[in-house]
């Protein structure tokens, strides 16, 4: 069966780069300006900043589910050594929360959108603060993963396939 | 670099060659490729709104134009501004690269020619960035500021262009830290004949 799956490159992927650092471009820039219009918005009340936060916001959910997608991808050809194994954990259980944190405050975001009010609530602001927190801590661990321990990186795909476990 | 200058930061530097745990380009970078990139997407939305606004309305997503092409402005003012940090960083850390000497990247070029371009390439985008943002601007709040479509055409294509240019940028990019290891930790440990289990 595996012999009809694509070939793994000197990265130990079946295309020539990671794709998830990529998608998440989309996520981590999106969701930070979402939440940079808000806070400008609430305190000049240019509400034409609420309009570019909620599409921004739109826009970050649907990239954070493609972002999984490449994700599990990526770290299922990762065969990640010892010292790099719970820092790829904690990313993959706090990727996938993070998904419903976000699909959730986009949700809510909609029903505010649609009650066509002047300020937003302040439980929502809050809510935004905490997003922005885990979006923050999952590009850290996303950096460790690639700038720490070089996943992906042909050093560390040379040495895995000459035996670092 | 040249060694003996590298020298000068005495042991402020760690294993991966930076006096930081990691490399701050990189996380601009997704910034500024958010940003712009989204900042064109919304502008070709709301180009063919005529097209698309039935895809909103099938979605019950109420719309108006206007908040589209305020996406396509105030994404763009954004990222005109992030990338000059980006680039300045970008030109601190490569300032202080060790790439690995005896390797060839996936597109034939060797280290040097690889940091040559992807330091020229980013300066370019950055002057494309903020001329296409004053271009933007001048659309925005003088030409068209009577016209239904604030954008021309020729901006959208000129927008798909740099996102060709910033596909190259960023292979080059990514070939410099996951093929010739350029402030990777684990990459400069293995170069070193260390085991990466030790981080």
């Amino acid at each position: 069966m595996f012999k009809y799956l694509p070939p793994l490159n000197e990265h130990n992927l079946p295309y020539p780069d990671t794709i998830h650092p990529i998608v998440v471009h989309f996520v981590i820039a999106m969701v930070l300006f979402a939440v940079f219009c808000d806070v400008i918005a609430y305190f000049t009340k240019k509400t034409k900043l609420y309009e570019v936060s909620w599409w921004n916001l739109s826009f970050a959910t649907i990239s954070i589910f493609i972002a999984v997608i490449f994700g599990q991808i990526e770290a299922g050809l990762a065969e990640p050594y010892a010292a790099s194994v719970s820092a790829l954990n904690a990313h993959t259980v706090l990727g996938w929360s993070l998904s419903v944190v976000l699909a959730g405050v986009t949700a809510w975001r909609y029903v505010i959108r649609l009650q066509e009010r002047s300020q937003l609530p302040i439980a929502y602001l809050a809510a935004s603060v905490v997003l922005v927190g885990l979006v923050f801590v999952q590009t850290y661990l996303g950096t460790l993963l690639v700038w720490v321990y070089g996943l992906h990186t042909v050093p560390v795909v040379d040495a895995i396939r000459g035996g670092l476990t | 670099m040249n060694p003996d200058l590298l020298e000068q930061w005495g042991d402020r530097l760690g294993v991966n060659g930076l006096p930081y745990l990691v490399p701050i380009h990189p996380q601009l970078v997704h910034l500024t490729l958010g940003l712009f990139i989204v900042a064109i997407a919304f502008d070709i939305v709301a180009a063919l709104f005529p097209l698309d606004q039935q895809v909103f309305k099938f979605l019950a997503i109420p719309v108006t134009r206007s908040s589209l092409f305020d996406v396509g402005w105030y994404n763009l003012l954004a990222a005109a501004v992030i990338t000059f940090f980006t680039v300045m960083a970008g030109l601190f850390e490569v300032s202080l690269a060790v790439p690995l000497a005896d390797v060839k990247s996936a597109w034939g070029f060797q280290a040097l020619e690889t940091m040559i371009l992807h330091g020229v390439g980013g300066v370019l985008i950055l002057t494309l960035i903020v001329a296409m943002a004053v271009w933007r601007g001048f659309q925005r709040y003088r030409w068209r500021r009577d016209m239904a479509r604030q954008v021309q055409w020729s901006y959208l294509a000129a927008g798909l262009f740099v996102f060709a240019l910033m596909f190259a940028q960023g292979t080059l990019g990514a070939h410099l830290g996951a093929e010739f290891g350029v402030h990777v930790t684990a990459d400069q440990l293995l170069h070193l004949g260390e085991n990466p289990n030790q981080l």
